[in-house]
């Protein structure tokens, strides 16, 4: 696989970037990509949909003094509107001209996990994602400061319920579980001293606060230290420890190059991460310039996004609607804004099971077939009308009609395969031969037949 | 068919329901079987262009001698001889079956203004197009789409390397098989995996492995039956075998796809030709005599074909490309005749066979006698001949 595609696909979520990585060099499009524009502006499908619980509350006697059944209503609109912004975002994805933004954000998105389904708030939700977004290349610590005083995060993981005396420890506990140090690093009076601290940090109109009725402001022994913390001192006792820059340098390493990082890649880049304070995008800009100048490819299997993206961008669809993409994903459990648990995603081999893995052959074929994803729920009972003739989609593949059969197939192994055999090339000889003629009536249609034949190939499931 | 009902709900609970079911596996669970021993259509495609005239021979035309000085088949060593035409002595199970009379030849068969290329020519047979047309769906394929109810994975199989045009419809309706010894018994799967030194390669091979759909119904049918020791070990041997299997088991797939390369003798062809034809008429008398002792052989029409023949005249050693050729149906209850005339050596076009019969004429007659179905409802004009079941 050339390597500009690779990284296009590695730093996005498809091949589009190939030839800017290519002809801008790979340091240049990192710059232009830290740079990028970040939209905060607040989507219009939003408008209607309450931003703290006192509009909620208002809106839900207004509705009831109308019509007690609207209250239900609202309800099924939210739902919408949750749908709706996955949509929203998938659509920011494909349109990005630097996509790593993107892509750094659904990382901190599978890290800092935060579903609609448990914090039933829209704009919170949105708010959440955009701190992301806004912090995709920032600072470590201070984004896990802002996230862990976001509205969202309080109610996802139950911090509106610890209270002094009735404490909950559940945000406490992933704070260093999940989201920073990982298991080990942490003792369980550090979890119980830290919940202590974050009691009483509840909602509030821009994003969280301490309410004094229920905070506990007993002295707390955390990580050795003693004082009266408060989040952001958790915080910071937190970053000072050893083991704080490796678990989110290998998920890292994970989310861009290798569902089994090295463990001393881990450690060296990990100490670089803290040498720079946490900063993002150092660290980002020395993994990806000194992995680059590797030969990595193959070491990842795709998610489900890059693996319908791509599919979709290599055969220049642009009228398939986004919501079958999210229906999608849904279907190949990469849910936008519905991990299934606070852990999130945890990819590698965990994508692929052979439900999954024929579903892909299933939407790779329908796509090289003109044909829309399915919409929903096939296990509805539904049988779908049988002869009813299928809308059509435009699709194009892109080929040097001035070449042969095997740089045809050369340049598509390229943009599809990170390896390729002898046998692989003989089956896709035998699909283009050699006496296939690329400028003849027609020829497309053979080109998509051998592009259909690679995408169902295993090594195109892996990156 | 419970087990594999049982199969289906339970890996759609085992996923909690966030993962769902592919459309078509759904519908291939809630779909009753097909009726047992249904006919079906079983085809060889000769790759490469095979040479007709060196095939089902016109030893008796003075032509045929003088066109082709060096490789024209002596008249003693053709064998099987009617009416002026006999087989290659190669093919001397062919001349039998013919003898039986469970052999017809349709013969020069082709079609309008003839494309040379194998590609092109391949597409052609495939989608059962004009050439002047381009087809993205296969003449086998849309058939299957009318006869299927949403999708039956297995009621096409094709072995061979890759998809096969023919088979391609709206729907998946055929699986290709690329190694059926994958089939053979499921603990051998992980086993027969090559491991590389990419552990997550091998992780999506083994899945890529297991999950081809459509399996269940074909270990099922293996089992039923049991392989013949009276095959060849060739290629096509060993497919034919396999295609006999999942007859005789009752997979009551409606038509099985095969193909046999090599046929492009530019060079050095009676070797090359004799070869071939020895490796297709080993694999087919195993195959005829398998089905006949099991009583399947009026279920069962195998078609060889290929996708243009050669120049009349030689090269030297060898032949270039073509158009007319023979084609041979075996089985299926077939009258055992020789349809069209012997080939005309006279009134050739360019150097090359004028087509008397359209492949789509003998493509209708098929699905027309065989299946029940009528061509024109996928888009074949051609009227079905008549006299060959």
């Amino acid at each position: 696989m050339d390597r500009a595609t690779l990284w296009s696909l590695r730093l996005g979520f498809s091949s589009k970037e190939a030839q800017k990585i290519q002809s801008m060099g790979i340091e240049s499009f990192l710059d232009a990509s830290f740079t990028s524009k970040v939209r905060l502006d607040v989507p219009n499908f939003l408008r209607e949909s309450p931003k703290s619980l006192g509009e909620v509350r208002e809106l839900r006697q207004r509705l009831k003094a109308k019509n007690p059944d609207s209250v239900r209503e609202l309800v099924r609109k939210e739902v919408q509107v949750s749908q709706q912004m996955k949509d929203w975002w998938l659509e920011q994805m494909m349109a990005a001209a630097f996509p790593l933004r993107e892509k750094m954000t659904c990382f901190w998105h599978n890290h800092f996990v935060a579903t609609y389904q448990k914090v039933k708030m829209n704009h919170w939700i949105l708010d959440h994602n955009q701190l992301l977004r806004e912090g995709a290349f920032g600072n470590f610590k201070t984004l896990t400061k802002q996230v862990v005083q976001s509205n969202a995060m309080v109610r996802y993981l139950d911090n509106v319920d610890n209270k002094k005396g009735k404490i909950n420890e559940n945000l406490s506990r992933e704070l260093l579980e999940l989201f920073t140090l990982g298991i080990g690093n942490y003792s369980e009076d550090d979890i119980k001293n830290g919940a202590k601290g974050l009691a009483g940090l509840g909602l509030g109109q821009d994003g969280a606060q301490y309410r004094k009725i229920f905070e506990d402001n007993d002295f707390i022994t955390y990580f050795g230290k003693t004082g009266r913390f408060k989040a952001a001192d958790l915080v910071d006792i937190i970053f000072e420890q050893k083991a704080a820059p490796y678990l989110i340098t290998r998920k890292i390493l994970k989310w861009f190059i290798y569902d089994v990082p090295p463990e001393d890649l881990v450690r060296y880049y990990g100490d670089y991460f803290r040498e720079v304070d946490f900063e993002i995008q150092p660290l980002l800009r020395k993994m990806v310039t000194e992995e680059f100048a590797k030969n990595t490819a193959g070491s990842k299997i795709k998610d489900p996004l890059l693996y319908i993206l791509q599919l979709k961008n290599e055969l220049h669809i642009t009228t398939l609607s986004p919501r079958l993409i999210t229906i999608f994903l849904r279907q190949q459990g990469m849910d936008l804004f519905g991990q299934p648990n606070v852990k999130g995603w945890n990819g590698g081999t965990e994508w692929l099971s052979s439900q999954i893995y024929l579903q892909r052959h299933n939407a790779a074929d329908l796509l090289c077939n003109r044909r829309a994803l399915p919409g929903n729920n096939p296990l509805n009972g539904e049988v779908m009308a049988v002869k009813n003739p299928p809308r059509r989609l435009e699709i194009a593949l892109d080929f040097d009609a001035t070449g042969n059969h095997k740089t045809i197939i050369a340049a598509l192994q390229n943009r599809l395969l990170y390896d390729t055999t002898p046998e692989m090339q003989a089956e896709f000889e035998s699909i283009l031969k050699y006496d296939f003629d690329p400028k003849s009536e027609g020829a497309e249609h053979a080109v998509l037949r051998l592009f259909n034949a690679m995408v169902k190939r295993p090594e195109f499931q892996l990156l | 068919m419970m087990n594999r009902r049982h199969f289906l709900s339970l890996t759609g609970t085992f996923t909690g329901g966030s993962l769902l079911l592919p459309q078509f596996l759904h519908a291939f669970g809630s779909q009753s079987h097909l009726v047992t021993a249904d006919p079906c259509l079983v085809f060889i495609q000769l790759n490469g262009g095979n040479d007709g005239l060196n095939t089902y021979v016109p030893f008796d035309h003075p032509l045929y001698y003088a066109l082709r000085p060096k490789i024209a088949l002596s008249k003693d060593s053709v064998i099987g001889k009617t009416n002026g035409m006999g087989f290659h002595p190669a093919l001397k199970d062919f001349a039998t079956i013919q003898q039986n009379g469970d052999l017809s030849v349709v013969q020069n068969v082709g079609y309008p203004n003839p494309v040379r290329s194998h590609f092109r020519s391949q597409e052609i047979w495939q989608t059962a197009t004009d050439s002047s047309h381009y087809g993205t769906t296969g003449w086998l394929g849309q058939y299957l789409d009318f006869q299927c109810q949403d999708h039956e994975p297995t009621a096409g199989i094709n072995l061979d390397a890759v998809d096969n045009l023919a088979l391609k419809g709206e729907e998946p309706n055929f699986i290709t098989v690329r190694n059926p010894n994958q089939y053979k018994v499921r603990t051998e799967q992980e086993r027969s995996v090559t491991l590389t030194d990419n552990p997550q390669l091998d992780f999506v091979r083994k899945i890529a492995h297991s999950v081809t759909e459509g399996a269940e119904e074909i270990q099922k049918a293996l089992a039923k039956a049991a392989a013949e020791a009276s095959y060849p070990k060739t290629n096509l041997g060993k497919n034919l075998e396999w295609i006999a299997r999942l007859i005789k088991g009752n997979l009551n797939s409606k038509v099985y796809y095969t193909s046999q390369n090599g046929y492009d003798t530019h060079d050095n062809q009676l070797n090359l030709h004799h070869r071939n034809l020895t490796e297709l008429n080993d694999a087919v008398a195993a195959f005829y005599g398998d089905l006949k002792s099991a009583g399947l052989l009026q279920n069962v029409t195998l078609v060889v074909f290929s996708e243009f023949g050669r120049r009349v005249k030689d090269n030297g050693s060898g032949t270039d490309h073509g158009t007319a050729a023979p084609m041979f149906i075996i089985g299926g209850g077939t009258k055992g005749r020789v349809l069209g005339g012997n080939p005309n050596l006279v009134d050739l076009d360019n150097g090359d066979l004028q087509h008397e019969i359209d492949f789509r004429a003998v493509y209708a007659t098929l699905l027309r006698d065989k299946m029940g179905f009528d061509a024109k409802q996928i888009g074949i004009t051609h009227s079905g001949l008549r006299g060959l079941f």
